[in-house]
This record gives C-alpha cells, structure tokens and sequence, in this order.
C-alpha cells in the first residue's frame, strides 16, 4: 500500500467495512495486516463491500481483484491502482 | 407412542423487556409499555403510538453475540433466541458455537420488513443501481431463521412460518409434532416481527385497525366497552422445545409442556374473523391436549381490542368451554407490548407458561368497562391466582388463520 494517501483511504474503508459487516469488532484495531476473513466477512457480504466501496470512492472495481484480497492493505492497494 | 414436548428455555424481547424476569415482572405489576413512536416520524399518520423495545437493550444483547444491526426482525429474533437457548444449556455465552441438530421453526407477519422498506426506498431513488447485492438474502422471509441457525450453529431444519397473527403459534404447534412425532428432538421455536417503518406501519395505519385514542397507557382495551382498534408492537419470543425423556435425560430444568395443539382456516373472510373456525382450533388443541374444557385454568387471548376480535373470540371461548367458561379466566397481554403480529403467539405463549409456573394471571391493563357482549370471565386489574395449572394459548390471524396452544406446568406426571 502506498503511504500517501493510504491512511486517508484506510479510515474511509473502515468505515465501508463496518457498514457491510454482520460481526461486531473493534474497527478503530483495524490495521492494514488485518485478514478480511477474521472481520467476518464471506463469499456474499464481501459483495456489499464490493458494491460500497464503489459508492464511496467512485471506482469501478473487479470482483475477481477484490475477492483476491487476503488483507485490508491489499485493498486499500488496489484501490490506489484504480485511481482512488 | 407420541412423546412429550418439554419447555426447557425462554426468551424475549419486546417493549416490557428484553429477559424473562424484566417481562415476567412488568406483567405481574401491571406495567405497560405503550408510547409514542420514537423510531418513526409519525406526523402524516392518524396513528403515532405502539409498543418499541428499548433501542439500548437490542444494542446490548447484540453486542452480547458479537452482531452488528442487520434488521430489526432479525435482530429481535436473535437477541430473544440467545436468552432461550442459553436457558436450555444449548450455547454458553458469546460465539463460537458448536453445531448442533436443532431446528429453527419461526413465525412472522411481515418478515424481514425494514430491509424490504430500505431496498424499496433505494429502488425508488437510484434504479436497480440503488441495490446491494445482499438484497435478497436480507429480504428473504427466512432470514430471520436462517439468521439464527448460522449464527448459533443450529443444523436441524430452518424456515418460516408465515400466516398473519397466527405465525408464531403456529410455528410452535409445528415444533410440537416434530417433536411429537419423532421427526426432531430439540427446535428452537416462536417468532420475530419488527415493522416500525414508513412502509409497513402506513399500510395498517390506512386499513383503519389501530386505536385513535390519543393516550397511548389507555389506547390498548382488550375486551373493554370502549375499546377502539389495536396498537401495534416489535418483538420476539423463542422457545426451545425437546422430548420430555431427552430433556430428563440430560437434567435439563423443564420450565413448562406444549401439552397439545389445534388449528383451522375460517375459509370465508380475509380480515373478518369466524367463531365457528376459532372453535375448530380450540377444539382440536384440547383434543391433542387429552383434555377436557373444565381442566383449564385460563385462557390467554388473542384479545387484540379491535371491535371484532374480541366479541368474535369471546362467542368462540363460549361455545367450546360451556358451562366452564366461569371458571378459566381470560389474559389478554397485548394491553402491555401491543399486537406484535407474528411474533404475538410465541411472546404471550411465554407469558402463559410463566403464569403457570407461577401459579399467577397478570391483570388486563385498561379493563376498566368490560364490554357486555364480550360474555367471558376476564381478569380484572389485579393478579388473580390461576387454580389450575393448564392454560389455552389462543391466536388468530388475518387469512383466517386459527392456531391453539394447551400449555401446561413442567412437573406434571
């Protein structure tokens, strides 16, 4: 992940993140290391996230590239790469 | 041979709480929980009351499962399950659960309603753009028990029963024969309804059904003279229920039996209800029950306070009781919690085997000019002793839906 502007678009994919999830965690822990997996989220409300990180950073992403995230920095990453 | 439906966990959330003994003892002290509607605006409507759960409480007990809101249905459903399936021993605490062979066998009236008002609303503003893919799983009717058979890890059967006001009971009538019948061992049962939104609480404010009275404590009348319309509640009541020998066998602490139940359809009126179909159910749930009318202590109504209920429900407790009608007094619990649809059946079953338990009926809360065509013996506003310990859970529904429960102790033979 890219620092500039990383930590920017990492506060904002909290955000997303928690807004899609069903588990209840400590989102202000979350850091670039965490596993999406360990948040809760599965093959369907990954989705969500895929659909509200689009609504929030106005890009237009994959599903392929986003379900081949493993970390939360992997996709602040990738959504760099896509002009966010 | 049949085997016997034990009660080994409760729980609930609805406006006079979200824990057994919260519920138990508002009930017993005649509380009420009837206000003005916090969580809609209400201004364009005719009516502006019901009956909330604390907002903090469902906040609590989800947090409680490690949950985020995901709808209001759901999330009711959950926090009442977690309470009952605790109770019975089944999970300990916060996840991770073992998976275990219980079924899921829930009623609701409108179902998921607040995910299908946000997708509608959505809809509306964006086009199909406007909808996030977990639409359908949220919108799907069985998320409510699907909701709860992952979360706690229940592999046993999962579904929902839909059928008006008559939903949760009938839910647990259909736990009752699996259970019965051999078909499950344990079911996570009862129902789940949470429609405070613009949507579904505008449609039955249009259908005319809701009590005007400006006095939300005194709105909700079942049964008395000047009774108006009903008042709507959210809410959920769960149940577990297992064999009698699986539940002695495991030392599990029996708090109650489904001791039988009836059911029939009206077949004449999608909203008017029928004394000769009411009668069918209650009969046939005495008949499952083994039981004969002067064997009931009580009757726990449907008593919604709307005009037609309650006269239609007293002319059909009159026909099936007879010459015993004096001695089983009816409860009508809604005057607390309000009408909460499909989740009705399961909440007041709770408050019937609680007032088995404790040999106690709460009082009718605005009973104060019992209406004379309403020919049944009603609690009045005092607890009044319950002298025999086997009460008649009646609910009725919109369809012409009937469904009868006979509840009784859990020492019982």
């Amino acid at each position: 992940m890219d620092e500039d502007g990383g930590a920017a678009i990492l506060a904002r994919l909290r955000d997303v993140l928690r807004d899609s999830a069903v588990e209840e965690h400590d989102w202000d822990a979350v850091v670039p290391e965490t596993h999406i997996e360990s948040l809760g989220f599965d093959s369907l409300t990954i989705l969500d996230v895929l659909y509200d990180l689009e609504e929030e950073f106005g890009v237009a992403l994959e599903p392929k590239q986003v379900v081949k995230t493993h970390t939360v920095g992997e996709i602040v990453t990738l959504l760099q790469q896509n002009g966010a | 041979m049949a085997r016997r439906v034990a009660v080994t966990g409760l729980g609930v959330a609805c406006a006079i709480g979200a824990d057994i003994e919260s519920f138990w003892t508002n009930l017993i002290a005649g509380r009420g929980a009837i206000g003005q509607l916090q969580s809609l605006d209400t201004s364009a409507l005719k009516v502006g009351i019901g009956a909330e759960v604390d907002a903090e409480l469902v906040r609590a007990g989800l947090k409680r499962l490690r949950r985020r809101p995901t709808d209001r249905a759901v999330d009711l459903g959950l926090v009442a399950a977690a309470d009952a399936l605790e109770e019975a021993g089944l999970i300990d605490g916060a996840p991770p659960y073992e998976a275990q062979p219980v079924a899921v066998i829930l009623g609701t009236g409108a179902g998921s309603a607040e995910s299908h008002t946000t997708g509608h609303a959505r809809f509306h503003e964006r086009g199909v753009r406007g909808l996030r893919p977990s639409t359908v799983p949220r919108c799907m009717y069985n998320s409510i028990s699907a909701g709860i058979s992952i979360h706690f890890k229940l592999t046993g059967i999962n579904y929902v029963v839909v059928s008006a006001c008559t939903s949760a009971t009938n839910a647990i009538g259909m736990a009752c024969r699996m259970v019965r019948d051999g078909y499950a061992d344990t079911v996570l049962c009862g129902g789940a309804d949470g429609f405070f939104d613009p949507f579904y609480f505008g449609i039955w404010n249009n259908l005319g059904v809701m009590s005007k009275n400006p006095d939300p404590a005194r709105a909700c009348r079942p049964f008395d003279a000047d009774r108006d319309g009903t008042v709507f509640g959210e809410g959920a009541g769960m149940l577990v229920v297992e064999s009698w020998e699986r539940a002695r066998g495991r030392g599990a602490r029996i708090r109650g039996e489904v001791v039988g139940y009836g059911e029939s359809s009206d077949a004449s009126h999608l909203t008017s209800p029928s004394a000769e179909g009411q009668a069918v159910a209650m009969r046939d749930a005495l008949a499952s029950a083994g039981a004969r009318p002067d064997e009931l202590g009580a009757v726990n109504a449907h008593g919604t306070a709307t005009r037609a209920n309650d006269e239609c429900e007293s002319e059909s407790i009159r026909a099936v009781l007879g010459d015993a009608v004096e001695a089983a007094p009816v409860s009508a619990n809604k005057s607390y919690f309000g009408h909460t649809l499909g989740a009705s059946g399961a909440i007041e079953a709770i408050a019937a085997l609680l007032s088995i338990e404790y040999g106690v009926l709460p009082p009718n809360l605005n009973l104060e000019n019992p209406d004379p065509e309403c020919r049944v013996r009603l609690v009045g506003a005092e607890p009044e002793p319950l002298e025999r310990p086997l009460v008649m859970k009646n609910s009725f529904g919109f369809g012409g839906s009937n469904g009868v429960l006979v509840l009784g102790p859990g020492n019982r033979g």
